[in-house]
């Protein structure tokens, strides 16, 4: 997981190498880059991704990829310090109801995101930001799609302002 | 709301004889009641071991306090305690039942259909500054002012929690103190005020709980006062990892807010003591209802702290179950 | 001299006086009160008695950064972070928000060396205090020789008269601020000399039979029973103008980042938790006795005065009603 992620210290945060940073580099025409974070569970979804790149499957350098042991593993908080920390979309991805490697966590997932999805929706997220999708490991195709078409959608929305920590903005 | 023509002297009266009973014959160590506070509009918990302790027992239109929150510390100390349960109180004794923060048999339940507690706040707006200004007369309020003699529904002067409250019978007893009421709210049409309030965009949406939550002081008496905030420790002051620092910000605010309504999602009760605890009024319940409400419409009808044998959905699953987001 | 000053002008007053610097008042929020620095357009409420949170954090915010570090190699560099306060205005604070402030001033600013982040906000805030025309039911700071029209420590004095606010300069600091206002100003009205003299109750207590020999009573059965309704929430510190508790933390990553000062509360279990897990103040028993003996005797001990202004919030805001006034009953300083 990346070190931003973690939260782990006293200093909240980590070293700024994990998330941030969207907003002042950018792919180096100085254009704004949207920042997604895409939590994949080991089993399927991330095999996903393996396999778009043997595939040679192209897909946006915006998304970083966090390998999770399940999409039920996924806290809420995690979603959250992504959002404080500059991310301006965030993705859980899993395997397809009934695949679970752990006969279950995905179909606890889908109950506990669908109602976090509605809960930041009615803090006024953007629905687009935060999004839940299912991947197989056979899926390398659907991977790079899901990737670009969430890349495209938060392009459309702009920079996330939604509980930004502006103090992490100055330091990045 | 029909007290059974007791006026609330009697029905204190009544109640003060049934527990006093049992404070004295041993069978409860310690009653969890409630107490007159220091002003006529609030009334605050009682820890009665005596019938001297006793005699301060009251049963009036203020005893808002959701007492189960005391349960389970008291349990660590006393072998076996009696409570006065309303509705609300009731549904929480179910939640921490459902917790397994405590132990049924260690505790004996004094049931009291609620008519409902006033709101000091609403009271003053119509002119009531002292007691004597206020007469209740079955679901009418009398209030006498300067300008005369007004006659107002009770319901108008409610607490939220209170008027937004589907059951204010107790849901779980050993003895019922008091002949049951008429409910004032249709739990089918609990979350009608929710339509009425939708605000349409993101935008909007952000702007007002912004607006809400910037003032929050961090003091956590939502937390406090929540039957269904059990942690040992909370997220909010977990130190590894760190997920909250002591800060002001809005964006943290926002985040324990956010967290603490979701570890609640399934398991709130909609007691509304997060809102009546909080210092500077924010309308903490909404959040709370709304995704009660969305829960409902997504994996059906559930009412937490009605039945302890029901999973609270958040904990459950079926194969079938619809999601909130593209699956294909 | 009296200076007077319409209901309906008070904007425009706001709007010169904002200009200096940043001019804190009463804003509403929601059903809250709290003093925030204006803007145009924004809530003000100079009528209700009082602010739901006190004037405290004015200079003692809930949060300040104060500097910052940054690394470079072995190298670490600190900057101090420059504050905003610069000629700040605080219009509304009530008699009791400023005996609030004399207490917090014995802490911070007449220390040696004093606390630089208050000293400044102090120093560049010119207050204007606002006499209370009528108490509210939780209001009791006559009991401790507060005269709710008449505030000390004050640079101006304001009242309501009729339509409008009587002004008048207490100190050379006062005078200023009427000048700056020039012509929104009148001549005071015939018979306004002076705000008109409050009382406010004390709910059966006095000053003498505040409780005497605390020192003794540490272990007192009376705190068994105090603590048991208390929920263990900060609210009554947060709102409290005489509580002071702060924290310092880091917010940044091992390059870069800054320290702040926050607002800490002594009913929290984490306030006295040790690195190494003991806890010196393990249940909300001690928690609210050394609450409730910080403000009774241990300030008293230390400062010679009783560290309440009798502002009623804690009688206001506490979710079950646990509140200062029931701790002096139950400790005995009720005078019969």
């Amino acid at each position: 997981m990346s070190e931003a992620l973690k939260g782990k210290g006293a200093d909240n945060g980590g070293t700024a190498a994990g998330v941030g940073g969207s907003r002042s580099s950018g792919s180096g025409n100085g254009a704004w880059q949207p920042l997604i974070v895409a939590f994949c569970c080991n089993w399927c979804s991330y095999a996903g991704g393996d396999l778009a790149g043997t595939s040679r499957l192209s897909y946006p350098a915006n998304v970083r990829v966090i390998r999770v042991t399940c999409s039920s593993r996924v806290n809420p908080l995690h979603v959250m310090r992504a959002f404080q920390r500059g991310a301006d979309g965030v993705l859980i991805a899993g395997c397809h109801p009934g695949d679970c490697h752990y006969t279950s966590g995905n179909y606890h997932a889908r109950r506990r995101f669908s109602i976090f999805a509605r809960l930041l929706e009615h803090a006024g997220l953007e629905p687009e930001r935060f999004q839940v999708r299912w991947i197989s490991s056979s899926e390398g195709d659907r991977f790079a799609e899901v990737m670009q078409e969430m890349t495209e959608t938060i392009k459309a929305l702009g920079p996330n302002e939604r509980w930004v920590d502006p103090r992490w903005l100055k330091i990045t | 709301m029909a007290q059974d023509n007791l006026n609330r002297d009697q029905a204190t009266a009544r109640i003060r004889a049934a527990v006093t009973q049992d404070l004295l014959s041993g069978r409860i160590s310690l009653l969890l009641g409630w107490q007159k506070g220091l002003f006529w509009w609030r009334s605050r918990p009682l820890f009665a071991r005596s019938q001297q302790d006793l005699e301060r027992l009251v049963w009036d239109s203020f005893c808002a306090v959701n007492l189960s929150r005391y349960l389970p510390e008291e349990l660590s100390i006393e072998e076996r305690v009696g409570i006065l349960v309303k509705g609300c109180d009731a549904r929480a004794f179910h939640r921490l039942l459902q917790d397994r923060m405590l132990d049924r048999e260690r505790v004996l339940l004094y049931g009291l259909p609620c008519p409902g507690m006033l709101d000091y706040r609403l009271l003053a707006e119509a002119g009531v500054k002292e007691a004597e200004q206020m007469l209740e007369e079955g679901e009418e309020l009398v209030i006498q002012t300067g300008g005369g003699e007004e006659r107002r529904p009770r319901t108008d002067f409610l607490l939220e929690k209170c008027r937004l409250c589907p059951h204010p019978d107790p849901v779980v007893y050993d003895q019922l103190l008091l002949p049951p009421g008429e409910p004032w709210m249709d739990p089918a049409s609990r979350f009608q005020d929710l339509e009425a309030r939708e605000r349409p965009t993101p935008a909007e949406r952000y702007a007002y709980w912004s607006g809400e939550l910037q003032r929050c002081l961090s003091c956590y008496a939502c937390r406090q006062v929540c039957p269904a905030c059990s942690c040992r420790e909370c997220f909010a002051e977990q130190q590894e990892p760190r997920w909250l620092g002591k800060g002001a910000g809005l964006n943290e605010n926002m985040l324990f807010h956010i967290i603490r309504v979701y570890h609640g999602a399934g398991r709130c009760i909609e007691c509304g003591e997060c809102q009546r605890a909080c210092p500077v009024g924010i309308p903490l319940l909404e959040l709370s209802r709304r995704l009660a409400k969305d829960i409902e419409e997504l994996y059906g009808p559930y009412e937490a702290g009605m039945d302890p044998e029901a999973p609270p959905p958040l904990l459950t699953y079926r194969p079938e179950d619809p999601a909130a987001f593209p699956e294909k | 001299m009296i200076r007077y000053i319409q209901e309906s002008r008070l904007e425009e007053l706001f709007r010169i006086l904002s200009r200096r610097g940043p001019l804190y008042l009463p804003l509403a929020e929601g059903p809250s009160l709290s003093f925030r620095p204006w803007s145009e357009g924004a809530p003000v409420d100079l009528k209700t008695v009082n602010s739901t949170v006190s004037a405290k954090e004015i200079f003692l915010p809930r949060e300040e950064a104060y500097f910052c570090y940054r690394r470079a190699g072995r190298e670490l560099a600190l900057e101090p972070l420059e504050q905003e306060a610069a000629n700040a205005v605080a219009f509304g604070l009530r008699a009791c928000d400023l005996r609030g402030l004399e207490m917090l001033d014995r802490v911070f600013k007449d220390q040696d060396p004093p606390d630089g982040l208050y000293l400044r906000r102090r120093e560049q805030t010119a207050i204007v205090a606002l006499a209370c025309a009528e108490p509210a039911p939780y209001c009791f700071c006559s009991l401790f020789g507060i005269d709710p029209a008449r505030a000390g420590g004050a640079d101006l004095q304001a009242w309501w008269h009729g339509e409008g606010l009587c002004l008048k300069a207490l100190t050379a600091a006062g005078e200023e601020l009427l000048s700056s206002a020039g012509e929104l100003l009148h001549e005071g009205p015939a018979g306004a000399e002076e705000p008109p003299r409050v009382e406010t109750g004390n709910f059966g207590l006095k000053l003498e039979g505040l409780p005497a020999g605390l020192r003794e009573r540490f272990d007192d059965p009376v705190w068994e029973e105090l603590y048991r309704s208390c929920l263990g929430c900060g609210a009554c510190t947060y709102i409290c103008p005489t509580c002071y508790c702060f924290d310092l933390e880091d917010f940044g990553h091992q390059e870069k980042g800054e320290r702040y000062r926050c607002w800490d509360s002594c009913m929290f279990r984490e306030f006295t938790l040790m690195a190494g897990g003991h806890n010196p103040r393990p249940t909300r028993k001690e928690r609210v006795r050394n609450r409730f003996l910080h403000k009774l005797q241990y300030y008293p001990e230390r400062y010679g005065e009783i560290a309440c202004t009798g502002c009623g919030r804690c009688l206001r805001s506490c979710p079950v009603d646990l509140n200062i006034v029931q701790v002096i009953r139950a400790l005995g300083g009720e005078s019969r």
